[in-house]
């Protein structure tokens, strides 16, 4: 029976709502910041109005909010769901005023998939449009790739932490408290942000022979959307603008980096370094990223897309990088990337679908899942050929011994199997509309998979029920479901309940 | 009869060969043909944007877009209607240094119409694909577009600004007594 929520249950909500929008609201005094420094009057109204919207709507769940909240698992998750349902529509204010979008949904489209860092965009015209305007692009997707609840964490530690954490698609405590994790994620982060920027910034500069401002422009935003995986760009032809393997190489690095899950980085940062390539994860992505990796080269070369190995390695290599990390950098136009077909598209559908780590800000099944969902198939297989009473070994190395047992096994195909389901989900849609198999299951994978790599589809002209199945997948990927089926169950509980 | 004839053929051999003339090519045509056109001079039209990046090599690397918002960015009051439709060019240094601000938020860039060989997944450049100009006419210089500030997000958004720190400081909670 469903239990009809009380009051109090929608002042916790409101509650802890409120303390995320105005974390926002303190992200939205950047861009607001750099319009007035860039003297772009225009978005700097704009910017004021939304930071105005979330301070205001923030502070008043404050004020709704209970003396004493008690966040259960079923508040967090709602929280989680509706922030990522709030930020992203009143983060779409700016970009709807700038006029650069044909229909208002389109904004709200793009705020979404940046806020997901998906970086699939319907934006008209970015070559002209205010800097301050794709900072917030950019801003959307570090906050969104770090979590946002991770922001509010850090800075309102309390109780019911924990829920909203791993609300957020994280499964994966790396200290003691969620707050200290919190703290250690941002840490990271900031760290890669001084030297990223620092980096794509100089070859920017002395290598590229870009102005210092706009070197440093360009390696902001690079940084903001290789190491959150979001694969907005600054300029229309994306990192192929750069016609630079070096810097094409140092934001490979930062794609690899936001891939990683924290716990990696943590062992990466104070050991024991050795049981890194012990772990399952560690393990299976470098297994599907050279497979997807040898797929997508073969069917280059066989297709001779490139008439020379460095040519093709170069090429083929970053495109896949962008795929599996779940990034959507290209280095090669809309046009050629449709080109691609046989295996090479294959190669690039699969790397995309299996994603980058759990607990980074990568999206898809994640390589963990994938890794246990491959276990547990072997061991069946095992238990088939081996005496009836034998015994299979079910242990792991995860940062650490483990254990799959058949709760973790249902779980882990459970999720693996909801990816699936919203891969065709996309898929069908895109295909009632006459859209080529390939180009539909291409953009569909890489909307659930927060990817953003396209080979057109995504388009202002495309129908509005493709470009909502689309948000939907964004959202539904990027909180791997278990939020989005909370906050429908409340609602019904709510409509329903008694 | 004849002296016409020989005269026909005297005429027709002191005519200068006639230079190839480069085909001229949008440049979405140019990315959906790009293997077709490897290696081929041809001529395009459209804004510069984005950076004039001077490597010191002797060239001069930016984007050349040839779309709907050449003439007329969005900040001009065109409504909106997709993407850029953007390539690589890579310049004689000589021929750029003349040319004023690129394409942006402030301004229009200057719009060039480019003659050079295309060059497709370049093996010399590890697969990338850009013109290589060797001849830049410009037909419409830079211009700064204007701006205004639009009052009403200013005013409301200051309104709700004043209004969330009323609430915050107004009712207290009993436990921040």
């Amino acid at each position: 029976m469903l239990i009809r929520p009380i009051a109090d249950d929608f002042k916790i909500i409101a509650l802890y709502l409120g303390r995320i929008l105005l974390v926002v609201a303190a992200a939205g005094m950047l861009p607001l910041a750099w319009a007035a420094i860039a003297r772009e009057w225009d978005p700097f109204g704009s910017f004021l109005l939304m930071v105005g919207i979330f301070a205001f709507l923030g502070v008043t769940g404050i004020r709704l909010g209970p003396e004493e909240p008690k966040l259960d698992w079923s508040h967090g998750m709602v929280v989680v769901a509706l922030t990522w349902l709030v930020v992203p529509i009143i983060g779409a204010i700016p970009l709807l005023l700038s006029g650069h979008f044909v229909r208002p949904l389109d904004a709200f489209f793009d705020s979404m998939s940046g806020l997901t860092t998906t970086g699939l965009s319907l934006l008209s015209d970015l070559d002209h449009l205010a800097s301050s305007l794709n900072f917030w692009r950019h801003l959307l997707q570090f906050l969104g790739g770090q979590g946002i609840i991770i922001a509010a964490l850090t800075i309102f530690a309390g109780t019911g932490g924990i829920t909203l954490y791993f609300g957020e698609a994280r499964d994966e405590r790396i200290l003691p408290s969620v707050t200290s994790t919190a703290r250690f994620i941002w840490g990271v982060s900031v760290v890669h942000l001084v030297f990223g920027v620092a980096a794509l910034g100089l070859v920017g500069w002395l290598a590229l022979g870009f102005d210092l401002d706009r070197a440093l422009f360009h390696g902001l935003l690079v940084f903001f959307a290789a190491f959150d995986t979001g694969g907005f760009s600054p300029m229309s032809t994306s990192i192929g603008y750069y016609h630079s393997a070096l810097f094409e190489g140092f934001t490979a690095l930062l794609m690899v980096a936001g891939a990683m899950s924290f716990g990696l980085h943590y062992a990466l940062w104070r050991g024991p370094r050795r049981a890194i390539f012990a772990n399952l994860e560690t393990k299976t992505i470098l297994s599907t990223f050279g497979f997807t990796l040898l797929v997508t080269l073969l069917g280059l070369a066989a297709t001779s897309v490139f008439t020379t190995a460095v040519g093709l390695t170069r090429q083929g290599l970053f495109q896949v990088l962008s795929a599996h990390t779940g990034t959507g950098f290209a280095t090669v136009s809309t046009a050629e990337l449709a080109r691609w077909g046989g295996l090479a598209f294959g190669g690039l559908a699969i790397a995309m679908a299996l994603g980058g780590m759990g607990s980074s800000t990568a999206g898809g099944v994640k390589s963990l899942r994938i890794g246990l969902t491959i276990k547990s198939v072997v061991n069946q297989i095992k238990q088939m050929l081996l005496p009836e009473h034998a015994l299979v070994g079910t242990g792991y190395y995860q940062s650490g011994e483990k254990h799959l047992s058949p709760t973790l096994t249902q779980s882990v195909m459970i999720v693996s199997l909801l990816y699936v389901a919203l891969y065709l989900l996309g898929a069908g849609i895109g295909l009632a509309y006459g859209i080529p198999l390939q180009a539909a299951l291409f953009e569909s994978v890489s909307a659930s998979a927060n990817v953003g790599l396209s080979v057109g589809v995504t388009d202002p002209s495309m129908p509005v029920l493709l470009e909502l199945t689309y948000m939907l997948q964004m959202w539904a990927g990027r909180l791997e479901f278990v939020a989005v089926f909370s906050l429908i169950g409340f609602m019904l509980a709510w409509v329903k309940g008694k | 009869m004849r002296k016409l004839l020989r005269l026909l053929f005297l005429v027709t051999m002191m005519v200068p060969a006639a230079p190839a003339i480069a085909q001229e090519i949008a440049v979405s045509e140019l990315l959906a043909e790009s293997p077709n056109l490897s290696n081929q001079e041809i001529t395009i039209e459209g804004e510069l944007v984005g950076d004039f990046g001077f490597r010191g090599d002797g060239w001069m690397w930016t984007q050349l877009n040839d779309d709907p918002y050449v003439d007329h960015p969005i900040r001009d009051g065109i409504a909106p209607i997709g993407g850029n439709i953007g390539v690589g060019v890579r310049i004689p240094s000589e021929l750029a240094e003349s040319l004023d601000h690129p394409g942006g938020y402030h301004h229009r860039g200057p719009v060039v119409r480019l003659t050079g060989i295309w060059r497709h997944h370049d093996p010399d450049r590890q697969g990338e694909s850009y013109l290589e100009v060797e001849s830049l006419e410009l037909i419409d210089e830079g211009r700064l577009l204007d701006e205004g500030v639009v009052w009403w997000t200013v005013i409301v958004g200051l309104g709700l600004l004043a209004a969330a720190g009323l609430i915050w400081t107004a009712r207290p909670k009993p436990d921040e007594h």
